[in-house]
């Protein structure tokens, strides 16, 4: 009898559950159904199961529709942007947390604001500054433009943390004999990679989505990062669904993939000092 | 193995008004145990952070073995610290944390091993040295920290106030190993600590500091039955010495001290270290240990007799401490006296004090009338 009890309490929380994970994973699951299906199965009945299994359909997008290379260009571009901010945001994140200097407030100030300004506010003079350095249109442009904008928030998420971090422990290796640098490179950043998790999954997920900048900055086909190949299947007066579908698949599945293997890292890291 | 000189030493923070550290001067002996002792924020724990350079010095010098290392960095001063929380590295072994400091002076990896495992042998660290700190307990962490000290054999050790998260039990055997360990290596040891037992029981010489200036340098033992003035009197022994307000008169050759109803003659001070005072107010400082129920045949003969109300009897096992009044409504006085007491809470009660045992303070300055002319 309590059984039931303690069950019917819990009856608002599991229906609330149910229907968060139908609204969240629902078009997750008809995508991936969508991928699996051909263009004129889906018209034929939007919300039907594939009945046969079109696997080939991702051989095709990864080689004709030239998805193997977005998916390379994505990958350096993320993959550099990603282990840039992550240095430098920790340098600075470091530095911020750990020293009191002249203007301090102010360069935290500088770079926390990036935080706020919004990105159709900057794209205007980013392309200018691009084209004047002959980056537009680049690869290397676009990390650029990428580590600039996830400075903020890694900073913002990495010196939460460090702050935190007891300076006994910086004034004991700076008695062990260690320089700057060193305690930065032995203490810090060790002792530090939950934040460190936390901020390449967050970067990660965030710049392999990326669509505003990626398209303004880049022109050339070959050198187009995942989201704007998906575009690709958009024509003017056609809508390859079933392949867009495929090429969603293809994209976020290192993010899943990702998520899954630093999900509890990330999460520790965020609720990091909370509870003490 | 070295010499440790302080020299007018100032000290402040930006934002703050009055300066942490005032012209603090002083000079520890080669292999001597130096303790700095005072209140929290009278200044110690700035002193120790400028001798080791882990905070700039805002006038005054630091030098070691009479070389100034105002502007040698931390790491170049051969110095190792022990913080009070330990501070020992979370992501490393204990094997990791106790040759960090070695590995960063280039010292051979089979060198390093030996000394370090030589470390963990003298403080029975050796099951722990693959345990992380976190799986330490507290006692065993605190070992860590000294080890992390004695292995990289500095020149000179600092402590900030090692003992005090550590329980009280386990305080003691670590006081005594600290001690021993001291007097085995024989560096050059400055710590700090708010703890007067701490301090009694380790220091060759103990350095009393309050509001940011030395107060007094002394033994241990010297300090105490000489302390400098009304402060130092207060702060060493507990429970703490009894000030109370008096006057100084002078009776033919005799110099009395007259407080509530109770005149004491003053045999202990020359007529000529009292002559300014007389016939105006002083402080009056006796100890609770020098407060008798009954007083010892030793004393005896110059005892005086005080009536007193008891307000409190505090039975803590090898001694009595009793709240007194003085002749029922005067100050207020601690007494330590023997565990078998038979005074009791409201009743009245003789005291017997030995008049050589008084000290004496100016009311103004509060520094000690000195014993010698």
């Amino acid at each position: 009898m309590r059984l039931w009890l303690n069950h019917l309490r819990r009856t608002p929380l599991l229906l609330f559950l149910v229907l968060y994970t139908i609204v969240s994973g629902g078009p997750f699951l008809w995508v991936m159904s969508m991928s699996l299906r051909t263009t004129p199965e889906i018209f034929d009945d939007p919300y039907a199961l594939p009945v046969r299994l079109h696997w080939e359909k991702f051989a095709n997008a990864w080689t004709n529709s030239n998805y193997g290379t977005y998916f390379w260009n994505s990958l350096i571009v993320v993959v550099t942007a990603v282990a840039l901010v992550t240095l430098i945001g920790a340098m600075a994140a470091h530095c911020l947390a750990r020293y009191r200097f002249r203007g301090s407030r102010l360069v935290r100030f500088v770079i926390l604001s990036g935080m706020i300004l919004p990105p159709q506010l900057l794209i205007l003079s980013l392309f200018q500054i691009l084209l004047d350095y002959g980056l537009y249109n680049s690869l290397a442009g676009l990390i650029i433009v990428y580590v600039a904008t996830q400075l903020a928030m890694t900073v913002y998420i990495l010196e939460g943390f460090f702050a935190q971090l007891p300076q006994d422990l910086f004034d004991a290796a700076r008695m062990d004999g260690y320089a700057d640098f060193e305690i930065f490179w032995r203490i810090t950043l060790p002792i530090g990679l939950p934040a460190i998790f936390t901020t390449v999954t967050l970067n990660f997920i965030l710049l392999w989505n990326e669509y505003l900048y990626a398209v303004v900055l880049l022109t050339d086909d070959e050198k187009r990062t995942l989201p704007l190949g998906i575009m690709h299947f958009m024509g003017g007066h056609q809508l390859d669904v079933g392949m867009i579908a495929t090429g969603l698949m293809i994209a976020i599945a290192p993010v899943i993939l990702l998520y899954a293997l630093f999900s509890e890292t990330m999460i520790k890291g965020m609720t990091a000092g909370a509870v003490r | 193995m070295a010499t440790v000189t302080i020299d007018e030493l100032s000290k402040r923070y930006a934002g703050g008004g009055e300066p942490a550290v005032k012209a603090v001067s002083l000079a520890v002996a080669d292999g001597e145990f130096m303790v700095l002792l005072g209140p929290s924020g009278c200044g110690k724990s700035s002193v120790l952070r400028m001798i080791a350079g882990l905070e700039p010095i805002t006038a005054g010098t630091v030098a070691i073995d009479g070389r100034p290392v105002n502007h040698v960095p931390a790491k170049d001063r051969d110095i190792a610290m022990v913080f009070q929380s330990y501070a020992l590295y979370p992501h490393m072994t204990v094997h990791a944390n106790l040759a960090f400091g070695l590995r960063r002076r280039s010292v051979p990896g089979d060198e390093i091993d030996r000394r370090v495992r030589g470390v963990a042998e003298k403080l029975g660290l050796t099951p722990f040295l693959a345990r992380k700190p976190h799986a330490l307990s507290g006692g065993q962490r605190q070992r860590v920290a000294l080890g992390r000290a004695i292995v990289r054999d500095p020149k000179v050790f600092l402590f900030d106030e090692p003992l005090s998260n550590l329980d009280a039990a386990l305080r003691v055997s670590t006081r005594n190993e600290l001690i021993k360990q001291q007097h085995e290596l024989g560096t050059t040891t400055i710590y700090v600590t708010h703890d007067q037992v701490e301090a009694m029981t380790m220091g060759d010489r103990i350095c009393i500091m309050n509001k940011g200036e030395v107060v007094q340098i002394g033994k241990p033992l010297e300090v105490y039955r000489n302390p400098a003035d009304a402060f130092v009197a207060r702060f060493l022994g507990n429970p703490p010495m009894n000030l109370l307000p008096a006057r100084l008169e002078q009776a033919g050759d005799r110099t009395i001290a007259r407080f509530s109803d109770v005149a004491v003659e003053l045999t202990a001070y020359p007529i000529s270290a009292l002559k300014p005072y007389v016939g105006g107010p002083v402080t009056l400082g006796v100890r609770p240990e020098d407060l008798y129920e009954v007083p010892p045949p030793a004393i005896a003969s110059r005892a005086l007799q005080i009536a007193a109300r008891v307000l409190a009897v505090e039975p803590l096992g090898a001694e009595t401490l009793l709240m007194l009044t003085i002749g029922g409504a005067g100050p207020e006085i601690i007494a330590r006296v023997g565990r078998d007491t038979n005074l009791r809470t409201g009743g009245d009660a003789t005291i017997a004090l030995d008049p050589n045992a008084l000290h004496l303070f100016d009311p103004t300055t509060t520094k000690a009338i000195a014993r010698v002319a």
